[in-house]
Order: structure tokens, then C-alpha cells, then sequence
């Protein structure tokens, strides 16, 4: 009974944080369940992507009614990221725990340079702006329209080709260590193709719940998947992260994002001395 | 009373407008009935007094859920839980080919169905490779 309270409980931390700084909560979750629970390394990473689809299936739902998310380039960068997740997905079958770790060690000192390297400013060149009058959304399905069509308003989706090859990677790093991938797609949209950070972080959004779908699905039928700590860990993260999302604007989120910084380094050490064991 | 135009008619933006809000109500609906089979599992284990780690946990059996959902076993909700989970987004895809057929837009049809393809192979490469 404890043990069932304190993983939803610390679904629930995981959740409310990763809405509150725009992460799935995977990056959390993983480190909770191994070095809170004691869980093997893939077991956890099984668990995650479970985490990671419900709250990108509940925040992708939102994001589109409120329009925030391109839709077309969403459905066009998933077919890479879940194509990306189906190779991860057996790749980590094969790979031993001490490397897993030293990847996501990896994975948590990037997300906190990230996070402390807020404000960089958009490489948008080649970002072809709408003209007046343009219908963003997108002609009908006529040869050479199909670029056009990926189009929202006011941008053009720039550098397709480094988008997709950037996608299979966000795939890949989603299925080998259990995270949405959001924190390679939301840059790889705003910085390399020119999209707003509101709509490539919305976008990024959707594409998760397939792209962890994808490697999800390989887990739980090669028996990588524990339902029993996957049940109190995900209706944890996803009651913290419908509280994260109400309470986001009366948080100081600078305060907690240096917090949150302290949280990802001192993990990043943990994951560091675990893969070097 | 409010009547919905047919998915094809009007502009591109209103026709994307309209997939966009039916795929919402689809992943609206599987998340809450994700969420719901997965609280009533955790229910039903806190009930029986299981300890998620002290336990081996119970294989996938598709055959056992009905089962064990009518006996209110803990695993049968668990596992469908699970198993609505990760069809939400696949239904969410499914609902896109549907809307951009619906629409007249192929190419994003296309890139659904392809979508559905990798899954799909995602479940055949799973199954050989782990027998």
C-alpha cells in the first residue's frame, strides 16, 4: 500500500513538473523509478513511455482545440520520429543497462543547459514568411502545393530534410531512454526549421503520444512493460500534470527551473556513477 | 441546435479546424477512458492489498481481461488501462486518415496510414523477435 501511494505519489511530482516546465515528465520518471524504486533501467524506461503518452494524449487535445499545433507537420515529422522509435524499441533490448545510463546521464546534462540557456534567439533564415493575403493553411492536394500546406500562420516550415533526420533521432532517443523526445523536437522545429516555440512545443506535444507509441508498443510485447507499477506511476503523472497546468500562472517558474537545473545535474551524476559501476 | 458541416466543405482552414476538433474529442475520450481503467486497477490493487514490487507481475494474457474484468481482478483493468493508453494515439492517427480523406487531402492521408504501417510493423517485429 505504501509503495503504491509513494509511486503515484511521486507520478504526481513528476507530472505537476514536467507541465510546469513544459517536459513530458519522462526525464523524471526514469530516474524516480531506478533510483527511488530500484527498478532495472529498461523496466523504468517501459513505464515512462506509458507516462509520456497519457499526458502528451491529454495535452494534445487541448493543443489543438486551441489551434496551437500544426497538425500537417506534426503528421508528416511523426511518420520519422515513430520510424526512429521502432528501431530504438528493439535496440534497447540489446543494450546493456550501464550504457542506457550513461546515454540518459547525457540526455539530463543537455536538458539542463537547455533550461539555464533560455532565450536564444531563433535561427530562422530560411523560414519563408506568408505573404498578405496567403492562405496558410494550406491549398488543396496539388503536386508542389504539399510544402505550402505544412505552412500556419505567419511561417513556412524551412529545412524539411533536417527536420526528418532530426525527428528519427528524437525518435530513437524517446524509445532507448523512455522520454517524449520533446527536448530534441521542440529545438529541432524552432531553431532549425523556423517554427514558434507555441506551436513547435504544441506540435511536439502530438507527435510524442505516436513516437512513444511506436517503442511502447515493442516493450509491452517483448514483457518490458510491469502494469502493476505502470498503473499508480501513470494515473499519478497524470493527476500532476492537470494540477501543473491550472496552477503554471502563480508559480515563479524561474526560481523553479534553477531548482529543477539542481534536480537534472545531481541526477545526471547518479546515471553517470551507475553507467561507470 | 448546432449542425456540423460535412469535413470537405469550406476552406483549407476550416476543414483543418474541423479534423483537428473531432481528433481532439478522440484523444479526450481515449485518455479518460485510459486514465479511468487504469485508477480503478489501482483501486482494485489497493483493495487486495497488492504491493506493486513485491509482486510478479501477471503476463499479458488478451484472452484473460474479460475474465478478470468481470471478477474484478486488478490486472484485467490494468491491462486494457494499458492497452487504451497506447491505442489513443493510434486512434488519434486513424481519425486523421479519416478527416483528410474526408477533406480531400490525400498526401496527409497518405502520411497517416504510413504512420499506421510502422506500427503495425512495430507489432510484427516485436512478436518475431520475441519468440
Amino acid at each position: 500500500m505504501t509503495v503504491l501511494l509513494l509511486l503515484a505519489g511521486g507520478g504526481f511530482g513528476a507530472g505537476i513538473f514536467g507541465s510546469l516546465l513544459g517536459l513530458g515528465g519522462g526525464i523524471l520518471i526514469v530516474p524516480l523509478l531506478t533510483f527511488g524504486f530500484g527498478l532495472p533501467f529498461r523496466e523504468a524506461v517501459g513505464v515512462s513511455l506509458v507516462c509520456v503518452i497519457v499526458t502528451s494524449s491529454a495535452a494534445a487535445g487541448v493543443y489543438l482545440e486551441r489551434h496551437l499545433a500544426n497538425l500537417r507537420l506534426g503528421m508528416l515529422l511523426e511518420v520519422f520520429t515513430a520510424s526512429g522509435a521502432l528501431v530504438g524499441g528493439l535496440v534497447a533490448f540489446l543494450l546493456p543497462d550501464r550504457v542506457l545510463a550513461g546515454l540518459f546521464a547525457i540526455l539530463l546534462a543537455y536538458t539542463g543547459a537547455t533550461m539555464l540557456r533560455r532565450g536564444v534567439t531563433a535561427a530562422r533564415e530560411g523560414a519563408g514568411p506568408i505573404e498578405p493575403g496567403e492562405d496558410p493553411a494550406g491549398p488543396a492536394d496539388t503536386p508542389g502545393a504539399f510544402r505550402a500546406a505544412l505552412a500556419g500562420p505567419g511561417y513556412r516550415p524551412a529545412r524539411l530534410g533536417a527536420g526528418i533526420g532530426g525527428s528519427v533521432f528524437a525518435g530513437l532517443v524517446s524509445a532507448l531512454l523512455g522520454v517524449g523526445g520533446g527536448i530534441v523536437k521542440v529545438p529541432l522545429m524552432h531553431l532549425v526549421m523556423g517554427v514558434p516555440l507555441k506551436v513547435a512545443t504544441a506540435t511536439s506535444n502530438l507527435m510524442i503520444g505516436v513516437t512513444a507509441a511506436a517503442s511502447a508498443i515493442v516493450y509491452l510485447m517483448r514483457g518490458g512493460i510491469d502494469p502493476l507499477v505502470a498503473g499508480p506511476t501513470a494515473v499519478g503523472v497524470f493527476a500532476g500534470a492537470m494540477v501543473g497546468s491550472r496552477v503554471a500562472q502563480r508559480i515563479d517558474l524561474r526560481v523553479l527551473r534553477l531548482l529543477f537545473v539542481a534536480v537534472l545535474a545531481l541526477t545526471a551524476i547518479q546515471m553517470t556513477l551507475r553507467a561507470l559501476a | 441546435m448546432t449542425v456540423s458541416a460535412p469535413i470537405g466543405a469550406g476552406t483549407a482552414a476550416s476543414r483543418a479546424a474541423r479534423v483537428e476538433g473531432w481528433i481532439a474529442r478522440v484523444l479526450r475520450a481515449g485518455t479518460l477512458l485510459s486514465v479511468g481503467l487504469l485508477a480503478i486497477g489501482v483501486a482494485l490493487m489497493s483493495l487486495a492489498g497488492w504491493s506493486p514490487l513485491d509482486k510478479t507481475w501477471p503476463a499479458l494474457d488478451l484472452g484473460r481481461i474479460p475474465g478478470d474484468l468481470l471478477a474484478l481482478r486488478p490486472e484485467g483493468f490494468l491491462w486494457l488501462g494499458l492497452l487504451a493508453t497506447l491505442s489513443t494515439p493510434l486512434l488519434r492517427v486513424a481519425a486523421s486518415v479519416v478527416g483528410f480523406l474526408g477533406a480531400g487531402e490525400r498526401r496527409m492521408a497518405g502520411l497517416g496510414t504510413a504512420v499506421l504501417i510502422i506500427i503495425a510493423l512495430a507489432v510484427v517485429v516485436a512478436q518475431r523477435t520475441a519468440a
